[in-house]
């Protein structure tokens, strides 16, 4: 057979697929908009666990090679600032700086924001910088004065200087940003002691190695290497994502079983059709093939439609659906916008998911509407 | 192990193909035993229309096995972060011992269930099933390896464990003695870039001689079989040089990136298709004396040839075109 | 030339309720003939012209069609055979619903991979020969039984067969339109068509077209008539 037959059987099969398929709309409906919504659960789950964690590794990736903190009775504690300067001299070490920063549970607000000292701060005492979720938590805006509560429960107020943009939203949004001397003044953390210390490493290959040093030069000291945070993030999300599949797998056997129901489940009318088909000079392989285009025609046009709705549902709506299962932040978080992203291996992984579970429960059941004995339509 | 969508994916998909496969074995063997065409009898007629259902399923089946083929590699490269020492699939793979196997089985299951593929539309081309048990056996002959390759895919996911230390491409495939496969860097470059050209044109020359005169399918089947493991050597040895522009980087896989824009799919897919059809040639010219094949069997070859013969040259042209345009020289 | 040798047909083989359709039928058919095949309800009228036209395979016996023996094909060959040799027309006219007159005729042709514009345009000649272009557009189930028996004979001439097979069909028609069909088979046989009508309406096989005339009974062939 030459090409350009074969070109042209197989438009005429289309051609038919297609008329045939418009020709059964209702039968087909409650079929397309059952693969629609899984594919729309399965592409949310994956648009968003994969945003995250690359949110995440962006936020990450400025993050300091190792973070050193002070373990007192197996619980994080503040360090001495001496530390630091113990630690600078480590051959490899090429800085070690002290960090300041914290959480603050606004009871007005009901929110959480995280309290931040920078190297340089850019306003005086009383004055803060603070994130765009913190201005819409608290309803408030640059200029504004915002009361917080003190360690020892007194009311300290600061004024906004600054509204700090969105960026990367996960970070920045739920920010504070103080002097040094407000924050201590807010927490009651005397001078000499720190949060924790960052440590950058020139030669990325030593950062074992220095980890290591400086855990045995302070026992008390716990030191995080950056990459390990990464991996654990990255596990999380992937396995985050993967008990969501595991919980929806029930439902995406649901719909395995439905498909090969409606598949199998043939309608007198399209028996008959069939024979028809075969009767008058169609052969198996034929009607096989059209109910390949059959199936794909169904299979593209839920693929695609789920696939931008649930792009419009993670990227446009911020996943409204499923929030609390995923991220569980605080109420801050309601208009976190993600950046979109989608890539060729979410939809190789999508399409492995459902299209391919979607044509194999076909396959059966076309065959054996295929291989319809022709002379059924001369009886009937 | 590790929880992730694709690996969620592979395992169910590749348990899907066994599925499939296991199907079509079964009615395989009703087929060898009970066969006769020249029977009409209710009995052949049903076998008839099985051999639809198993040509189906088998189609289906290849087509999942070629984009789980590269959604493995491709989880592999993803999950490296998840791995000290993993920089790219080559450390995923080496986290246990069953990457690799997986790898190369995956590899070998396309490449028979492509020549299968082959066998069978040839064989559907003539009035008679001249070759129905034979294929049939040739499928059940299959089925140990695709089992093989899902145990041993879920044996390796399982074993995944995140915080293992892995030794990657940097070692793996490095032309020091640690490398998986010394081997490979045995040949001074230079001579192996002459026996990667000259093997080169020497199948294509082989193949414009069978088109031309139809003699030659032999040479041209085993020379094409080999001509897939000769590229996929080159590709290792120092095509991949150029690729990354790098003087000891021969990673297989680190060219599948998006760093490389992909690039490694094409040579991929064509040393792959390269091979199946090339040595479906060969593998047809043993059925070629068959009466009702004798006259079906020549034009399936020629087809077979062009396919083959233009996917090697896309290969060769590929790994040129690296080469010139390369920042890199050796 | 169509030859039957020991045609036996059996349903349901090596069960209890085991049928031979056909017996052993042995039969000359010749070429481009008009042959109407009659005999009782049951006698196995359809089964074989089921089988003559390669769309059931007998149990055992031989077909010759045009000197090949046809019989032992798998049915990706007999389905080419039939497309390209046979035109049917059934009792019931197996239209299909929903879609066009005209795509109802197009539609046999499709697996051949003819360009669609080609085949629209010979699909419309041929409902222009019959007289109903005008319902080209109809859907099947809106045109009278006259115009879907046009439509059916159209639709059998798509793939230009040169045997036509048509299983009663006159009984969904009133008596001018049987009329109107056995005139438009002698035409087509008149210009070379083999003919073969299964039958037991008396304006089928009293119509003096029939050349041959083929008598069944209990999946025998019971008086075979040379009329010519
Ligand atoms: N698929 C089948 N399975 C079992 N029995 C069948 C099958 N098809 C036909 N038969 C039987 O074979 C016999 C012959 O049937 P056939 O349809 O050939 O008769 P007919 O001469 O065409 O009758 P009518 O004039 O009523 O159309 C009948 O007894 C019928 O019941
Ligand atoms: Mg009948």
């Amino acid at each position: 057979m030459s090409l350009m037959v074969w070109i042209e059987k197989q438009r005429n099969l289309i051609d038919f697929v297609l008329s045939s398929l418009l020709r059964r709309k209702g039968k087909n409906f409650a079929l397309i908009a059952a693969y629609i919504l899984i594919v729309f659960v399965l592409a949310s789950v994956m648009f968003l666990t994969h945003a995250l964690k690359r949110e995440a590794s962006i936020v990450l990736r400025g993050a300091p090679e190792i973070i050193v903190q002070k373990m007192t009775a197996g619980r994080h504690d503040l360090i001495p600032k001496t530390y630091a300067r113990q630690i600078e001299k480590i051959a490899g070490v090429s800085s070690a700086k002290t960090r300041l920063w914290g959480y603050y549970y606004d009871p007005l607000f009901k929110a959480n924001y995280t309290l931040i000292v920078p190297e340089l701060f850019k306003y005086e005492e009383g004055g803060i910088a603070v994130g765009e979720g913190v201005t819409r938590a608290g309803v408030t805006a640059e200029g504004n004065i915002m009361p917080f509560f003190s360690s020892d429960g007194k009311l300290m107020n600061y004024r906004i200087r600054e509204v700090l943009p969105a960026d990367s939203e996960l970070v920045s949004s739920d920010l504070v940003v103080m002097s040094e001397a407000d924050f201590r003044g807010l927490f009651g953390i005397p001078e000499g002691l720190v949060t924790d210390l960052a440590v950058s490493v020139g030669n990325p290959q030593e950062v074992l190695t220095i980890a290591n040093k400086i855990k045995q030069q302070y026992p008390d000291t716990r030191p995080v290497i950056r990459d390990e945070i990464i991996r654990t993030y990255d596990a999380i999300f992937d396995w985050r994502s993967g008990i969501l599949l595991v919980i929806f797998s029930g439902a995406l056997l649901a719909f395995i079983i439905f498909s090969w129901d409606k598949a199998s489940g043939l309608s007198a009318e399209e028996r008959r059709e069939i024979g028809i088909l075969k009767a008058t000079g169609w052969e198996t392989s034929d009607v096989i093939l059209m109910k390949f285009w059959e199936g794909l025609a169904i299979s593209l046009t839920s693929f695609l439609v789920g696939l931008l709705l649930a792009y419009i549902h993670v990227f446009f709506t911020s996943a409204t659906l499923f929030e609390p299962v995923l991220k569980g932040w605080a109420v801050l978080y309601p208009s976190f916008r993600i950046v979109p992203f989608i890539s060729a291996y979410q939809i190789a992984v999508l399409f492995f998911l459902t299209v391919v579970p979607y044509t194999t429960a076909t396959i059966i059941p076309s065959w054996s509407a295929a291989t319809v004995d022709p002379d059924l339509v001369m009886r009937t | 192990m590790i929880l992730h969508p694709a690996i969620i994916a592979l395992l169910a998909g590749s348990a899907l193909v066994a599925f499939m496969l296991l199907y079509s074995s079964w009615y395989g063997i009703e087929v060898i035993r009970k066969w006769d065409l020249r029977s009409g009898s209710e009995l052949q007629l049903s076998l008839e229309k099985k051999t639809y259902l198993i040509s189906t399923m088998m189609a289906y089946a290849m087509g999942f096995q070629l984009i789980s083929l590269f959604l493995f590699v491709y989880t592999a490269d993803s999950l490296c972060s998840l791995f000290t020492g993993a920089m790219c699939a080559a450390g995923t793979l080496n986290v246990n011992d069953f990457g690799y196997p997986v790898f190369l089985l995956k590899l070998v299951n396309f490449l028979f269930g492509g020549l299968w593929l082959v066998l069978n539309y040839t064989d559907n081309r003539a009035y008679d099933y001249p070759m129905i048990r034979k294929k049939y056996f040739f499928l059940i002959a299959l089925m140990p390896l695709v089992l093989a390759e899902v145990f041993l895919q879920a044996r390796y996911f399982f074993g995944l464990e995140a915080e293992i230390i892995t030794s990657c491409c940097g070692s793996l495939f490095s032309s020091s003695d640690r490398s998986a496969a010394p081997g490979i860097f045995a040949l001074p470059v230079r001579l192996s870039t002459g026996i990667f050209y000259g093997w080169h044109i020497f199948v294509l020359g082989l193949g414009v001689f069978f088109y031309k005169t139809g003699k030659g399918a032999y040479f041209f089947g085993i020379a094409s079989l080999l001509l897939f493991f000769i590229s996929g050597w080159a590709l290792i040895q120092f095509i991949s040089l150029y690729i990354y522009e790098l003087p000891t980087h021969h990673c297989p896989f680190c060219m599948l990136k998006q760093e490389y824009g992909h690039v490694g799919y094409l040579y991929y897919i064509s040393a792959l298709a390269g091979c199946v059809a090339g040595t479906g040639v060969g593998m047809l010219q043993r059925f070629r004396h068959i009466a009702s094949l004798e006259a079906v069997i020549p034009g399936i070859q020629k087809r077979l040839t062009i396919v083959s013969v233009t996917c090697y040259l896309f290969f060769m042209l590929a790994a040129t075109y690296a080469m010139v345009f390369s920042g890199f020289r050796l | 030339m169509i030859v039957l040798d020991k045609i036996r047909k059996v349903f349901n083989q090596g069960m209890p309720n085991e049928l031979v359709a056909v017996h052993g039928a042995a039969l000359d058919l010749g070429s481009a003939r008009f042959i109407v095949l009659k005999g009782p309800s049951g006698s196995g009228k359809t089964t074989l012209l089921s089988i003559v036209g390669c769309m059931t395979r007998p149990t055992s016996g031989r077909i010759i069609l045009d000197s090949r023996e046809i019989s032992g094909l798998p049915e990706r060959f007999l389905t080419k055979i039939r497309r390209e040799t046979f035109g049917f027309i059934f009792q019931q006219f197996n239209l299909i619903r929903g879609v066009t007159a005209l795509e109802n005729v197009m539609v046999p042709a499709y697996p051949r991979g003819e360009k669609y514009s080609l085949l629209r345009d010979r699909a419309m000649a041929l409902l222009e020969l019959f007289n109903i272009s005008r319902k080209a557009a109809s859907r099947a189930e809106w045109l009278s039984g006259g115009e879907a028996q046009r439509v059916v004979i159209a639709r059998a001439l798509i793939n230009n067969p040169s045997i036509i097979i048509a299983d009663e069909p006159t009984a969904h028609l009133d008596t001018g339109l049987s009329h109107e069909f056995m005139e438009i088979m002698g035409r087509l046989h008149q210009e070379g068509k083999m003919i073969i009508i299964a039958s037991h309406d008396p304006i089928v096989y009293e119509s003096g077209l029939a050349d041959m005339l083929v008598g069944m009974r209990d999946g025998r062939i019971e008086s075979v008539r040379d009329l010519a």
